[in-house]
């Protein structure tokens, strides 16, 4: 498919323009394989069912309870978005598990794909309007509104595409958002004096796993973790600057942090997981492109990476 | 594959999907600087944002029920539980210790979720106070916060 439906613009296949293409378009719209969005759609999508039923799991219960609780977000009174009541609630876990299987399929991509981020952007919203406010779904959110601008995208596509060249950018700057404005808000709520508080002796004495409680002494263990943590969060950025081995080597920092915060508090942030493999050169998985004059060496090919 | 087999964007297409992007990221970035919940997506991210003093306290709310089986059990503040957080008890915690029938919420959401397990005849909220000199629990204490005799 060439044309671009859903917002209005038409893509084409041509060459670059002359000169080679502009540093902004580069960043901004990088050609990266069509394969790779398949694969990462195929993911997203079974995901998004399991975070319906295990983590954003409570809309449901809350529609069937007590509605004086239900303090709806500016999103939803912008939108006007109702007050939930239990059928709105099973009408949308119906919509999003029939969008989500559809498009994990990747038939239908923009329709799919619209359906569910409609209804998945309503559910997680309600789910965050009980006075509980989540910071681990922004990621994934955009997600599934960006994937269905790419329009079709095979697993065996290994066109490049600057549609999804910017549908990855976006997720991933959701993802260093997320990483990089969690060292903000330190800062912002906490102060400078926070990387030398006792934060994380309060989070293990409170949830810790016994591994957790473990590292309560000697202080200067969590103490470190904190600079740590604080760092790598602030260095985030670079995950979209690096190329390459360092920016994989980085990703699997921050999977080691999510490991580590649940191997000692439980907490696991699997939707802001997830929107990690946007940075990872996912066609490797699909499999090998078929039809002729596709040489061998597609498979190194380093270009996908830019 | 050559480099030139790359399907290009219009300059529509270009548009506005810079506009988006620049207008998502103005957006992060003003709910993280000056935002609140409300503004979720684009709401500051708050998790463990705060100053804990090394020579402060750490305070951890818990409820401990006798039940109709004259049992001593700590009452499990969580979705699967009693369908109340721990999180929700200790923001309300002088609200309850003003008036502590407010427990009775409990007692009934128990009876609600769990009909058929042992209920509670008595509820009491505890607080456990850990004290910290330089970074290092040094004592651990429990206060007794409330407590309510369930109406049946």
């Amino acid at each position: 498919m060439t044309t671009g439906r859903l917002g209005g613009d038409l893509d084409r296949t041509a060459p670059p323009p002359a000169g080679g293409t502009p540093w902004w378009r580069a960043a901004l719209t990088p050609a990266v394989p069509l394969a790779r969005v398949a694969v990462l759609r195929v993911v997203v999508y079974l995901f998004v069912v399991a975070d319906i039923f295990l983590f954003v799991n409570d809309v449901v219960p809350h529609a069937e309870g007590d509605a004086d609780l239900y303090r709806p977000l500016l999103l939803r009174r912008l939108l006007d978005l109702p007050t939930p009541s239990p059928g709105y609630a099973r009408a949308l876990q119906l919509a999003i598990v029939a969008g989500c299987l559809v498009a994990a399929t990747g038939r239908l991509p923009r329709v799919s794909g619209l359906v569910v981020a409609v209804a998945f952007l309503d559910w997680v919203s309600i789910g965050m309007s009980y006075s509980k406010v989540d910071h681990d779904h922004l990621a994934l959110v955009v997600a599934t509104w960006v994937l269905p601008t790419v329009g079709t995208a095979r697993l065996r596509d290994r066109t490049r595409s600057e549609a999804a060249g910017w549908a990855l950018l976006a997720i991933q700057l959701a993802v260093v958002a997320t990483y990089f404005l969690s060292a903000v808000g330190k800062i912002r709520f906490g102060g400078w004096r926070w990387a030398n508080g006792s934060i994380f002796a309060w989070a293990m004495t409170r949830r810790g796993t016994p591994l957790g409680r473990a590292l309560l002494e000697p202080p200067w263990i969590l103490h470190a973790g904190q600079w740590g943590v604080l760092l790598v969060e602030a260095l985030s950025p670079l995950l979209v600057a690096l190329r390459g081995r360092w920016r994989y080597l980085l990703v699997a920092v921050f999977a080691g942090f999510h490991a580590a915060t649940f191997a000692t508090l439980t907490i696991h942030f699997l939707p802001l997981v997830v929107c990690l493999l946007s940075f990872l050169p996912l066609e490797r998985l699909a499999p090998a492109p078929d039809g002729p004059g596709q040489p061998a060496a597609v498979v190194g090919q380093r270009t996908s990476d830019s | 594959m050559s480099t030139s087999d790359v399907r290009r964007l219009s300059g529509a297409g270009l548009a506005w999907r810079a506009a988006t992007l620049a207008a998502g990221l103005a957006l992060a970035l003003y709910g993280s600087l000056v935002g609140t919940d409300d503004l979720w997506p684009f709401a500051p991210m708050t998790q463990f944002a705060f100053y804990v003093s090394p020579d402060g306290q750490i305070r951890a709310a818990y409820v401990e029920a006798l039940t109709t089986e004259g049992r001593r059990v700590r009452v499990p503040l969580n979705a699967r539980g009693v369908g109340i957080g721990r999180a929700e008890i200790e923001g309300q915690l002088s609200s309850i210790v003003r008036d502590p029938s407010r427990l009775q919420a409990i007692a009934d959401a128990q009876r609600r979720l769990h009909p058929d397990r042992p209920q509670y005849r008595r509820l009491i909220l505890h607080e456990r106070v850990t004290i910290l000199r330089d970074g290092r629990a040094v004592l651990v204490r429990d206060e007794v916060k409330a407590s309510w005799d369930v109406r049946p």
